[in-house]
């Protein structure tokens, strides 16, 4: 039953309609507007426009279906994890930014890896030439994994692993946990992330060298299935919404296509014979926030609930834990703009504001400096104090979901929640996830959607302060401070590279790779061998190169 | 139509975003020009595209800081195999102190964030269509 008196609301009713009449016809701003995902905005809401609502549709703090946030107590409890993402060089060059960030008060850590590392290359590879420990940290092998987290309390900050991919995450995984192992830290005390996402491997980002979609599917939950079963604090898979939204969609396709790959990778691990609960638990999310600040918090509310509806009702969860859904949040590096850097700064701010106002558990701040490179030290300290500044300043923190019962925020929230599960239904109707990205159709949803938003900053209808709105004209070229990186990375990988693998048992390494190579053929999970090729010293490009050839590549349909 | 009229677009190297060219791509294509979209490529694969296609432009995409050491790479291995006439442009996040040595290496435009489609179709009309 409604919160709001039948009479009541038609009373209303007809005093919305005489104020539309009387008092808004025909003034400024009476004509169409939308958020960025194309839902309709009215100029004034009023109990008339969520005159159905029940308090049960959003409950209470704690409890499903958890609207209104995960925790009853949400960030007195405990703050939002402050989480930066740090990555380049050499493993000890990113150790040290580790250690200087957690000494400035983050709580988390956020590893980043270059694109060889990513894409599954050593850094004596030909391809890796020129990038190695750019945009990220170079990883070659168990070595470069020890380096990286060496002096860093893994068994008491949680260590977000950005793995991207699912073929590069079982490596690095692996690598991760045989450190673990080495530094006598127990499995049950790990806590942390792995980004381990299929459309990241095969729509996101686009490679010289990419597994089928069904490959990267399947080592993606054989990563998920392997963790419930060893690594109980561990999160093995961030559906990454964030990259996706980056590359080109709305709010609604990020969080639709993000639980279609929930609901893909559930159904496939209760087909191995796991039980829902056993593993929804761990599951969590990445979402990215852009300035359409209500938009962006609706859509933090509304997809706690679509995920608590479709745990509940279409998998059959019982167990109060696999209801609810984590998420960290990024603000968006696309918004950052070139022009007039400093103004990022403010962009961020709003964003990490919605993410906290959506109730994020662990949040990123991007840095204004990042059109132009990957962040200086000072900048990236400006964001983790933008996080502070939120966190302890603001006193936004000090109840819970405080935007909860506007008219135009819930309304905003059912619309946003049902959007979403239309453009599930959508996905359903083609198949489910996995074959909907093998027909090049999510390809062309991010394409068209780019194009489209291109062209409307062009053409002024998106206005970018600074950029297509009172721009600066003649204004000289920024003059900013660019991180520059480490360019000795690459020899000081090879050179670790040819040490390590001289120090290895061939005919052990050999064994270790054949065994991974049959398996890739059998409907077994890999990741038990691929611990025992990084224990047998293979390096992670030897790895990938397996399951290159054992699957085979394909390259995404594009219009 | 002035100008060149087919270009190759290609993501250089191991850079995984694709937004900027395909977008690139597509407004070039809208614009009547004939574009030859190659996905990730080095150097060589790039400048065996370019000669097989007979391209009067190649532009070239990349976000991810590799744009000075694969960038003129492709300029020289264009004048190696005697297609220097080929105009070179090059866009993504590229800090501003890179764009003069860019330029000195030989690649004729230059493309960091915020630069206009429009501004990109001008810059390949202005080139000559190689014979």
């Amino acid at each position: 039953m409604s919160i709001f008196n039948d009479d009541k609301v038609k009373k209303l009713e007809q005093g919305y309609e005489e104020w539309a009449e009387e008092r808004a016809k025909g003034i400024a701003g009476a004509g169409d507007y939308t958020t960025d995902s194309g839902i309709p905005m009215k100029l004034l809401y009023t109990p008339v426009d969520i005159k159905d609502f029940e308090y049960e549709d959003i409950g209470f703090s704690g409890a499903p279906p958890f609207v209104r946030g995960i925790y009853p107590n949400m960030y007195r409890g405990r703050m939002f994890t402050q989480r930066q993402l740090a990555g380049f060089g050499t493993p000890s060059d990113l150790n040290k930014r580790f250690k200087y960030l957690l000494k400035h008060g983050a709580t988390g850590v956020n590893t980043l890896f270059d694109l060889p590392t990513i894409r599954g290359y050593d850094s004596d590879c030909p391809q890796a030439a020129g990038n190695v420990g750019d945009c990220g940290c170079s990883v070659d092998s168990v070595l470069d994994i020890e380096e990286l987290y060496d002096g860093i309390p893994i068994d008491e900050v949680s260590v977000s692993v950005v793995t991207h991919l699912p073929s590069t995450n079982v490596a690095i995984l692996a690598m991760y946990i045989v450190m673990a192992e080495k530094r006598g830290i127990p499995f049950e005390k790990l806590s942390g992330t792995n980004q381990n996402d299929f459309i990241m491997e095969t729509c996101v980002g686009s490679a010289p060298e990419i597994l089928p979609p069904r490959a990267s599917f399947r080592l993606q939950c054989d990563a998920v299935e392997y963790s419930t079963k060893h690594l109980p604090r561990w999160n093995p898979i961030s559906y990454n919404g964030y990259n996706l939204r980056e590359a080109g969609t709305d709010a609604i396709t990020e969080v639709g296509v993000a639980l279609s790959n929930a609901i893909a990778t559930s159904e496939e691990l209760i087909r191995r014979g796991m039980k829902v609960d056993d593993f929804a638990r761990r599951l969590s999310f990445f979402w990215d926030l852009f300035n359409d600040f209500f938009e962006e918090i609706a859509k933090c509310r509304a997809s706690r609930k679509v995920y608590h509806d479709i745990m509940k009702e279409r998998l059959n969860a019982q167990a109060e834990r696999s209801l609810l859904m984590r998420y960290h949040v990024q603000t968006a590096g696309i918004t950052l703009t070139a022009k007039e850097p400093l103004n990022n700064i403010a962009r961020s701010a709003i964003q990490g504001l919605a993410a906290i106002l959506g109730g994020a558990q662990s949040l990123h701040i991007d840095s204004y400096d990042e059109a132009y490179s990957a962040p200086t030290e000072e900048a990236s300290l400006v964001s983790l104090r933008t996080q502070q500044i939120i966190g302890v300043e603001t006193n936004v923190t000090n109840t819970v979901d405080p935007l909860a019962g506007s008219y135009f925020v819930e309304h905003l929230t059912k619309e946003v929640a049902d959007r979403i599960k239309a453009y599930i239904a959508k996905i359903d109707e083609m198949g489910g996830l996995v074959a909907a990205v093998e027909s090049g159709w999510l390809h062309n949803e991010i394409a068209n959607y780019a194009y489209e938003m291109q062209g409307e900053t062009e053409s002024g209808k998106r206005q970018i302060a600074g950029v297509n709105y009172f721009p600066q004209e003649g204004r000289a070229s920024e003059t900013i401070e660019v991180f520059s990186y480490p360019e000795e990375t690459e020899e000081l990988q090879k050179e670790k590279l040819r040490t390590f693998r001289k120090s290895r048992d061939d005919a052990k390494h050999k064994k270790c790779m054949d065994e991974l190579r049959a398996v890739c053929h059998r409907d077994e999970n890999v990741m038990p061998y691929v611990i025992d090729a990084v224990k047998a010293f293979a390096t992670l490009g030897e790895i990938e190169d397996v399951f290159r050839t054992e699957f085979g590549l394909w390259q995404f349909p594009l219009v | 139509m002035a100008g060149a009229d087919k270009i190759l677009i290609a993501k250089l190297g191991l850079d995984i975003h694709w937004r900027g060219a395909m977008i690139v791509s597509r407004f070039l294509r809208d614009s009547g020009k004939e574009v030859v979209y190659l996905v990730n490529s080095f150097p060589e694969e790039i400048v065996d595209a370019a000669l097989e296609e007979g391209v009067s432009v190649v532009g070239l995409s990349t976000l991810c800081g590799n744009h000075l050491t694969l960038g003129p790479k492709v300029v020289q291995l264009l004048k190696e195999r005697g297609a220097g006439d080929v105009a070179v442009f090059i866009g993504g996040t590229i800090p501003p102190a890179d764009i003069p040595r860019l330029k000195a290496a030989g690649l004729t435009e230059v493309f960091p964030p915020e630069s206009s489609l429009s501004h990109i179709l001008e810059c390949v009309n202005s080139c000559s269509v190689v014979s």
